[in-house]
């Protein structure tokens, strides 16, 4: 038998490209995510055991901190949303269960979540439209985190770098719901 | 109105959901008294002016489950806290010992 290479298929079904130059939209299919979930009365070890294994501290504010290839956004109180690309056929899940045992959970999320990455410079006028927080820089500046809602639907929003880019997450049934709001959010900036 | 959560920041109304009079606690359904208790527990409110203590879930954001202290005549916020903490330190004053 020949190996076969399994893609999963995108969350994102009708998908379109959003035409110019202010504002692009990407799915981004290939990353594998892992909640990490900390037992009671745990918090110190994890927080010790990701120190020794990636050299960070997790954030105990809505942050974002990469080391090693690994993202670890904050997603509430003792839990963080651990997010890679699936290059090497990395599994996150495999990767990090074996380091928290008794210390915390490890729950598999990449089918579970449906990532999209929103950029340029009216991005944030395009996220205004649906997003209530405040994406101001002033407010909201690369390497935050916030779990909130863009047009009724629950997203975990980061801001990625100053262009600025913007990864957004949320269940992977409602990617085509959130991207109809989001193609009309657009609309007006495409050209 | 917007809620000042202690893990997310400031977010608006829209976010939470309301849970419930936060200064009741659930009476001992084993007591000879569990009868009335649960009656006062689930029915019966004072509606008092001034500052209410309220659960608010903050269900689009963190999850949190929060005491809220609002004046229910100016609707002015003046202390927000998350009831997981609330309650430990409510369990511990309450064990047998405790000076509190
Ligand atoms: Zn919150």
């Amino acid at each position: 038998m020949a190996n076969t290479q399994w893609v999963a298929a995108s969350a994102f079904v009708e998908w379109r490209d959003i035409p110019g130059s202010s504002v692009s939209v990407t799915r981004r299919d290939d990353l594998t995510m892992a909640n990490l979930g900390v037992f009671e009365g745990q918090s110190d070890k994890v927080l010790e055991v990701i120190r020794s294994a990636y050299g960070i501290d997790l954030p105990r504010t809505p942050k974002i901190v990469t080391a090693r290839g690994t993202s670890f956004l904050w997603y509430g109180p003792n839990q963080w949303l651990a997010v890679a690309a699936r290059e090497q056929n990395r599994d996150l899940e495999l990767e990090l269960e074996p380091l928290f045992s008794g210390v915390a959970s490890i729950v598999d999320q990449t089918d579970a979540r449906a990532v999209v990455e929103i950029s340029g410079h009216r991005a944030r006028d395009v996220l205004a439209k649906g997003v209530p927080i405040d994406l101001h820089p002033s407010a909201f500046k690369t390497g935050d985190v916030a779990i909130t809602h863009a047009s009724h639907i629950g997203i975990v929003i980061c801001q990625m770098d100053d262009n600025p880019t913007y990864q957004i997450s949320m269940f992977r049934s409602f990617a085509d719901s959130f991207a109809e709001w989001l193609f009309h959010s657009c609309e007006e900036f495409s050209n | 109105m917007r809620i000042q959560c202690p893990c997310c920041g400031e977010r608006s109304l829209d976010e939470f959901t309301y849970y419930g009079d936060a200064s009741v606690t659930r009476p001992n359904a084993f007591a000879p008294t569990a009868m009335s208790d649960y009656h006062a527990y689930v029915y019966q409110r004072d509606n008092r002016d001034g500052d209410h203590r309220e659960l608010w879930y903050h269900a689009a954001g963190c999850h949190a489950c929060l005491v809220v202290t609002r004046n229910v005549r100016s609707h002015i916020i003046s202390d927000v806290r998350i009831a997981r903490e609330v309650a430990r330190e409510r369990d511990a004053a309450a064990l047998p010992g405790s000076t509190s």
